[in-house]
């Protein structure tokens, strides 16, 4: 299993590719940065997105959309919760 | 329709360099493929980074007529906004029907989806514009344009100072290019799309674009013309009917065939689709200038937009460019312009368009 | 221009049931459409429940009387089996079907047998007869197969606004009549499930795997479900002139936009709110008239706050019975404006008002509860129903019952 700072830059291009942000590049944006409202400027949309990428990529099912607003704080606390959760 | 109606502002991108309102089909692009596609604007000038990126092309293209649009008319808060489309988001549709087979209806994403609903440009205007007002969507083929000009029109009646944004658009994609030319929508070969009308063959070719028009009772500051009225026409019998019917609808205007100095028809390019037309206006318009458009946005259920937009431009400018042109009759101050499209053979529609 | 709009017939199937009467039965009765889905292929089968037809496309070809395999999607047989009842129960004569307009909605159109035929649609190589579904794509194409089986010529329109599509098919038929282009407008809708639909909705995470709970604090989402609906309008002097007697009035109607997110309505309820007020300014009827509202209620937990809220703020402190009949039909989308309008008829011919089925809890944020006991006997002069859609699609329309 990856670590935490391994996985980092990894799920910083996929959301940057599932989310189409366009002119966006991992160097753009910090590990710690929020997601949602300030920071990113993600919305309720991109939470669900965030969570089929969860599933495509690790395999980590999130049933329910109200337990992504810890899960996707930043793109930190989406890589520790990888590294808890993946499944082989 | 005794109210008065006025174009006081448009917005349009299609495949040709259109989205500029301060020329007027100066540069030309033909294409080989019989598939148009838009020529794009700079989208960062009309839309913020933020909403852009999430935007689908289609929408973007949308949001920019919109706005385009409204700069026109200078017009910052229209009280409705109207859509019309015939086949809606076709690359969102795809790309979600795609997925679903790909993932077998797992882990599938909903921006496709949402993306892919009819309403989603009318939705998305509303929201940039935090417009409240009257919202509505119509998909109703060939009619899709025009409905929507015509429930502006009812709704401007009451309240002639009001405005309403009305769009149309329809997007090229290759999977209904496929599935269309197995029915003969489209040239068997590919063709010069300027030299459409030179071709006495069946099937048209794959066209796109989005158009908005800032429709009021009021004539504003930047007004293109008037919007005298219009009417749709579903199947005509025949030729005879369909000059009947065109006579009718401008004696009710007050008008007759010879007073109409511009005739923008939207002639296909598909022999069988544009016989009535052809002989329609040969019979009753061979003294109006013949202005052709869709060897520039090829068709679509919508493309009536674009000949709207021809027309409402040959009146403000007092100006047809050459590659409208398909006589040589010469008016010196057009005054009068009539549309007349047809959509697949079956979908007729007649739009009056005066100098204010 | 005031004139006076009436309702004159109406026709719907459910999968509650075939024609108005069947659907009058399970609504008094408590029969649901609610179930496991069979007929369409879908791997959701066994864990997304829906309100589905049961029946075949070729039963569905017998009760429309149309020829199978002759390019009629579900969507547009649903259509034409309601859209025959409704011209029936109106008994509009030959004439009047030609000068009519046809005004229908969608959101699916032929999305049903697109999915189904997708790669084969395109490939040349491959023939057969599902090549009569090649332009199944277009939401307007039902309509027009509709008006030219039926031979009606005034006009013709499809809407699509989301859910609130069909409600607003009747506002722009109740429009044309009023400005005098027609005198008789059959509006209404139709949606058949699909994939495409059943899948776009469970991307949103706001489908309920068991039956739908409207206005309930436990409330998890939505059950989709299929059908169609089609009303009757008429002038006032079309009806003088033909001494029909009218079921109703189309009293008032608003359309207004959220504009506050693609998919989400405002939390409070704002665009709900203009939607419903505008309906009772049209109809020069104050709220305290109100003696039902067919509310949207989908039992999705943004819905149903936003619309719950905006009756509170309607209504102040008398909100009158209100009852969301999704859990009997599940969500029809685009058919749903009409089909619980012809609901809203049937309650106001019957003197009812329908329980909102599978209600236990009330929301925290609300004071108020749906209706969950069937109310006989009570006359209901004026109805409020209620269709809010995605894209900030918000539609309410008022009826008013005739007293001659």
């Amino acid at each position: 299993m990856q670590t935490v700072e391994e996985l980092i830059p990894q799920l910083k291009e996929l959301i940057i590719k599932q989310l189409n942000l366009e002119g966006v590049t991992p160097e753009s944006f910090d590990a710690d940065m929020p997601l949602f409202g300030e920071g990113l400027g993600l919305d309720s949309i991109d939470a669900i997105e965030l969570i089929v990428l969860l599933d495509r990529n690790y395999g980590i099912k999130l049933a329910d959309p109200k337990e992504g607003k810890k899960v996707f704080q930043s793109v930190r606390t989406m890589a520790e919760f990888i590294q808890q959760n993946v499944k082989k | 329709m005794k109210e008065r109606y006025y174009i006081n502002g448009v917005g349009i991108v299609s495949p040709q360099r259109t989205f500029d309102n301060a020329e007027f089909l100066n540069e030309i692009t033909h294409y080989n493929e019989n598939v148009l596609h838009c020529v794009l604007p700079e989208f960062k000038e009309y839309i913020n980074p933020i909403q852009l990126r999430r935007l689908s092309r289609m929408l973007r293209v949308g949001l920019s007529a919109a706005v385009i649009c409204l700069r026109d008319s200078k017009e910052i808060a229209p009280h409705g906004i109207i859509t019309g489309t015939g086949y809606g988001f076709l690359h969102e549709t795809a790309k979600f029907l795609e997925e679903i087979y790909q993932y077998n209806e797992k882990q599938l994403t909903p921006t496709y989806f949402m993306q892919s609903t009819y309403n989603a440009l009318a939705g998305l205007v509303a929201l940039t514009l935090k417009c409240k007002g009257y919202n509505n969507t119509h998909v109703n083929k060939g009619f899709a344009f025009e409905t929507s000009l015509h429930d502006a029109m009812m709704h401007l009646t009451p309240d002639a100072s009001q405005t309403f944004l009305v769009g149309a658009f329809d997007e090229t994609d290759k999977a209904q290019f496929n599935i269309h030319s197995q029915i003969g929508y489209y040239k068997a070969e590919p063709i010069d799309s300027l030299k459409l009308f030179e071709y006495k063959t069946t099937g048209t070719l794959q066209g796109e674009g989005a158009a908005f028009f800032s429709i009021s009772g009021t004539p504003g500051e930047n007004v293109l013309c008037e919007l005298a009225d219009l009417k749709m026409i579903f199947c005509p019998e025949d030729s005879h009917s369909l000059a009947m019917d065109v006579n009718e609808f401008l004696s009710a205007n007050n008008i007759t065939t010879d007073q109409v100095d511009v005739l923008v028809s939207g002639l296909s390019g598909d022999v069988k689709n544009d016989e009535k037309l052809k002989v329609v206006i040969e019979t009753e318009f061979n003294h109006s200038i013949d202005v052709r458009f869709k060897h520039l946005s090829g068709e679509y259920c919508t493309a009536s937009s674009f000949g709207c937009w021809v027309g409402a431009s040959i009146l403000k400018k007092q100006y047809i460019p050459d590659v409208l042109r398909f006589n040589n009759t010469i008016a010196t101050n057009p005054k009068t312009v009539l549309i007349i499209n047809q959509y697949m053979g079956r979908n007729y529609s007649l739009i009056l368009l005066k100098n204010k | 221009m005031s004139r006076r709009v009436f309702v004159t017939g109406y026709g719907i199937i459910t999968s509650i049931g075939t024609g108005a009467e069947k659907n009058y039965e399970s609504l008094i009765n408590r029969h649901c459409g609610y179930g496991a889905i069979e007929l369409l292929d879908t791997v959701h089968q066994t864990d997304i429940p829906a309100c589905e037809i049961k029946l075949h496309d070729h039963e569905l070809c017998k009760l429309a009387d149309v020829p199978d395999g002759s390019g009629y999607t579900r969507t547009a047989l649903l259509g034409v089996i309601a859209l025959r009842e409704a011209m029936a129960m109106a008994n509009l004569s030959t004439n009047e079907i030609k000068q009519a307009g046809l005004l229908s909605a969608t959101t699916t159109g032929g999305i049903r047998e697109l999915e189904k035929y997708y790669y084969q649609l395109q490939d040349s190589s491959q023939q057969g007869n599902f090549r009569v579904f090649s332009d199944s794509a277009n939401p307007g194409e039902h309509t027009e197969r509709m008006a030219e089986l039926f031979g009606i010529k005034g006009y013709i329109g499809t809407i699509s606004t989301a859910c609130s599509s069909s409600a607003n098919t009747i506002m722009m038929g109740a429009d044309l009549i009023k400005n005098g282009v027609l005198n008789t407008a059959i509006c209404g809708g139709t949606e058949a499930l699909s994939k495409f639909t059943i899948n776009g909705f469970n991307t949103l995470m706001i489908l309920d795997k068991e039956q739908c709970r409207p206005f309930d604090k436990s409330r998890t989402g939505l059950n989709l479900g299929e059908g169609a609906a089609y009303l009757v309008l008429e002038s006032e002097e079309s009806i003088l002139a033909s001494g029909k007697k009218p079921i109703a009035e189309v009293k008032g109607y608003g359309n207004t936009n959220d504009a506050f997110h693609q998919t989400a309505s405002s939390p409070d309820g704002g665009g709900a709110y203009q939607a419903m007020l505008h309906a009772l300014v049209m109809g020069g009827v104050t709220s305290s008239q109100i003696d039902y509202v067919n509310a949207h209620g989908t039992a999705t937990e943004n819905n149903d706050l936003s619309e719950g809220l905006a009756m509170q703020k309607l209504f102040d402190a008398k909100v009158p019975h209100f009852s969301s009949t999704k859990p009997y039909t599940g969500h029809t989308l685009a058919a749903a404006g009409a089909i619980e309008a012809v609901f809203c008829m049937l309650a106001m011919q019957h003197d009812i008002i329908y329980p909102s089925i599978n209600f236990k809890y009330q929301m925290d944020e609300l004071t108020i509860s749906p209706q969950q006991e069937l109310i006989k006997n009570i006359k209901l002069n004026y109805i409020l129903s209620n269709s809010f859609g995605f894209g900030g699609n918000a539609s309410s329309l008022l009826f008013s019952s005739v007293t001659k």
